[in-house]
């Protein structure tokens, strides 16, 4: 009975196993199932085992027994890139409207709604991916989605990087691996973040050592000698860097923030600096980087066990990185390449990682980021990649 | 069990409000004899249903109640290695220091299995502990026997436990874990629902007092950027509140005057949020 269906939850994504298939049928069989409402709630119950996918089974449920239309799956994947889409638009409209070859005043008067559907019909009307030419979207060519800076004076004030166009992004659909891991919620990022711990005995001695008690009692030739130990606690301190400026970090405020909260709730000692695109002489601990500077140098005071995290896409114009005066900011100049300031700092932080929430494959396409790479361990800004991550810092 | 024992249904309890579907979901988990798996934001009322079954049915309640460091075994047994080494020193116990059974002491799940009756065994956020605490947990629940290992004994479950689980969705749990469980994802309560819930505790309230709260309630949990929205226990202590201060009138919500703001927000940036949005009237 309904192993079609199974086969259609299947086939929509649902993870189902055989297994739970079968414990439908014994409960089916236990007479507690009368009535489709029944079923429905049964086999839900039993079959799907993440909230996420209630919706789909929801829609494929109404199908098989209701006889409703099959959810199109290929909209699915649709929405996904349609919402890149208006994200861009939201960013830059008159670039995505050339883009699109549509006029922007006209696109303007759609709602948000509206526009998601206009948005829909044109990738829908696209087959196949385009790079090149001038009207569609996708990569290189005349299309000015892409990098637009705007350099007076080798001074950079705005401008989309060209790497990082969420329309090519969304057609090569890098979004679907966000999809499947989950957003990044503060709680995920909170797991991730409890194994990073350095437990040390600390406070009182209160609790009781049992296999030193029991070897100094044996000593003792069965005297009891109680011994007592300091409790273990965290003691772990942390830097976190955050690349806070710019256009390129803004699609990422909110995950970083998430990470800057919850380091700040979790650990005492973390102490929080902000950038932009990467360091040269200074650091800020304020975020609109103005009032309390550090310098970089400071930083070989600290602990060198101290763990440090930087936080940022890495994506740059290789001479910020490579030379001397590099800095964007004509008022940052230190007279040593951006390159050599990182590099002292992973050589007095023995434990160091970047965290860059470009996604890995994206890497190799930006000089900068493989730059970095090579100094920093890179990992992804995501709950995998956090996890390595932590690993690394964790290793003696 | 059998379904046609109409005594050993579950319908809700006193203080809890049940809708069916849920009803439905917990007797048919019961029935087959399989954990139940809650899942829902905190104050979605996850563990109260585990006091509720408990209380409907008259089944004993164990809470195990987990903690990030803890490993399964805790929740087995423990051996007593101090109080027997103790004892065999200077003897003076009435336990038999060569029987190291009298030192073992059943953790919650060993007592669940040990008892005669049928219990209710609430496993409380489990997602607290580490990923080897479901994975060991796999084969007790498949077994529904464990071994201690010290004096080479099986405990079996003489009654099979009713296993309800929470889970507060920090982070999946492991395939194989969730293949054993039925699963079901408590939403918050709709406001209908949320009326349901404040009647039954507070069976004499104003109803202009209830309305004017719940709408607020809701408002307030539609700010943005919130970090820890009141739930469902803020609520019913900020309507305590509201009732037990005698100038207040249910007016004062409408016009956007909410007192005891800290009854519903427990973070002090989502208190400053919350105040500053309302003080500007913005919100109502």
């Amino acid at each position: 009975m309904f192993i079609n269906f199974f086969y259609t939850l299947k086939e929509a994504g649902i993870p189902v196993s055989p297994t739970s298939f079968l414990t439908l049928h014994k409960a089916l069989d236990s007479g507690l199932i009368n009535s489709l409402t029944d079923i429905y709630t049964c086999s839900r119950t039993i079959l799907v085992k993440s909230e996420r996918y209630f919706d789909l089974f929801d829609q494929v449920f109404a199908h098989y027994f209701e006889g409703a239309e099959m959810p199109d799956l290929d909209a699915i994947e649709l929405d996904e890139m349609t919402r890149a889409l208006l994200d861009e638009w939201l960013q830059d409209p008159q670039v995505l409207a050339d883009a699109l070859g549509i006029d922007e005043s006209e696109i303007s008067k759609l709602t948000p709604e509206e526009l998601l559907e206009y948005f829909k019909e044109r990738l829908k009307e696209q087959t196949g991916r385009h790079a090149g030419g001038n009207k569609w979207i996708g990569t290189g060519g005349t299309s000015p989605v892409g990098h637009s800076g705007y350099h007076p004076g080798g001074m950079r004030v705005g401008g989309v990087s060209r790497n990082k166009s969420a329309v090519k992004v969304a057609l090569e659909r890098r979004y679907k691996d966000y999809s499947l891991s989950g957003p990044l919620t503060q709680a995920m990022v909170g797991e991730a973040l409890k194994r990073l711990r350095n437990m040390v005995p600390a406070g009182p001695k209160d609790q009781i050592d049992i296999d030193e008690t029991i070897y100094q009692t044996m000593r003792n030739g069965g005297e009891i000698e109680i011994l007592f130990t300091r409790s273990l606690k965290d003691r772990l301190k942390i830097i976190l860097m955050i690349d806070n400026g710019g256009w390129s970090m803004d699609p990422y405020i909110a995950v970083v923030q998430t990470i800057f909260n919850y380091a700040r709730a979790q650990f005492k000692e973390v102490k929080t600096f902000f950038f932009h695109n990467t360091i040269y002489g200074t650091v800020w601990e304020d975020p609109p980087r103005i009032r309390k500077p550090k310098k970089v140098e400071e930083f070989t005071r600290i602990d060198p066990e101290t763990r440090l995290i930087f936080i940022g896409d890495a994506s740059m114009a290789p001479y910020e990185l490579m030379a001397t005066d590099g800095s964007i900011y004509i008022t940052e100049r230190s007279g040593k390449p951006s390159i050599e300031h990182l590099k002292s700092l992973a050589e007095n932080f023995s434990h160091s990682v970047w965290l860059n929430p470009v996604p890995q494959s994206m890497w190799g396409y930006t000089h900068t980021i493989s730059a970095i790479y090579s100094i920093f361990p890179m990992f992804e800004l995501t709950i995998d990649g956090l996890e390595k991550a932590i690993a690394h810092l964790m290793a003696k | 069990m059998k379904s046609n024992n109409t005594d050993e249904r579950f319908r809700g309890a006193q203080k809890y409000v049940l809708d069916e579907e849920l009803a439905k979901i917990v007797n048919i988990s019961m029935a087959l004899e399989m954990p139940l798996l809650l899942k829902g934001e905190p104050g979605t009322g996850k563990t109260m249903l585990a006091h509720a079954i408990a209380e409907s049915l008259e089944m004993p309640l164990i809470v195990l109640n987990v903690k990030s460091s803890m490993k399964l075994v805790e929740a087995l047994y423990q051996y007593d290695t101090l109080t027997r080494l103790n004892d065999s020193r200077f003897g003076d116990s009435t336990r038999d220091v060569s029987n190291i059974e009298e030192y073992i002491k059943m953790g919650k799940i060993g007592q669940a299995f040990s008892t005669d009756v049928k219990t209710i065994l609430l496993i409380d956020e489990i997602d607290k502990a580490d990923t080897d605490f479901q994975d060991d947990m796999l084969d007790v629940l498949d077994q529904m026997e464990f071994d201690i290992i010290e004096i080479d004994k099986t405990v079996k479950s003489r009654q099979r436990p009713v296993f309800i689980i929470t889970s507060n969705a920090k982070k999946d749990l492991s395939d194989p874990f969730l293949g054993r469980c039925n699963f079901h994802h408590i939403a918050f309560p709709d406001p209908k629902m949320m009326r349901k819930i404040i009647k039954v505790h507070f069976s004499d309230i104003d109803s202009k007092l209830m309305e004017s709260a719940v709408s607020a309630f809701y408002k307030l949990r539609d700010i943005d950027s919130i970090e820890k929205k009141p739930a469902t226990r803020e609520l019913l202590n900020w309507i305590r509140a509201l009732r037990s201060d005698p100038d207040f009138k249910p007016k004062q919500l409408v016009k956007g005057d909410i007192p005891y703001m800290g009854t519903l927000f427990k973070k002090s940036q989502d208190y400053e949020k919350a105040v500053n949005l309302t003080s500007r009237r913005r919100l109502i």
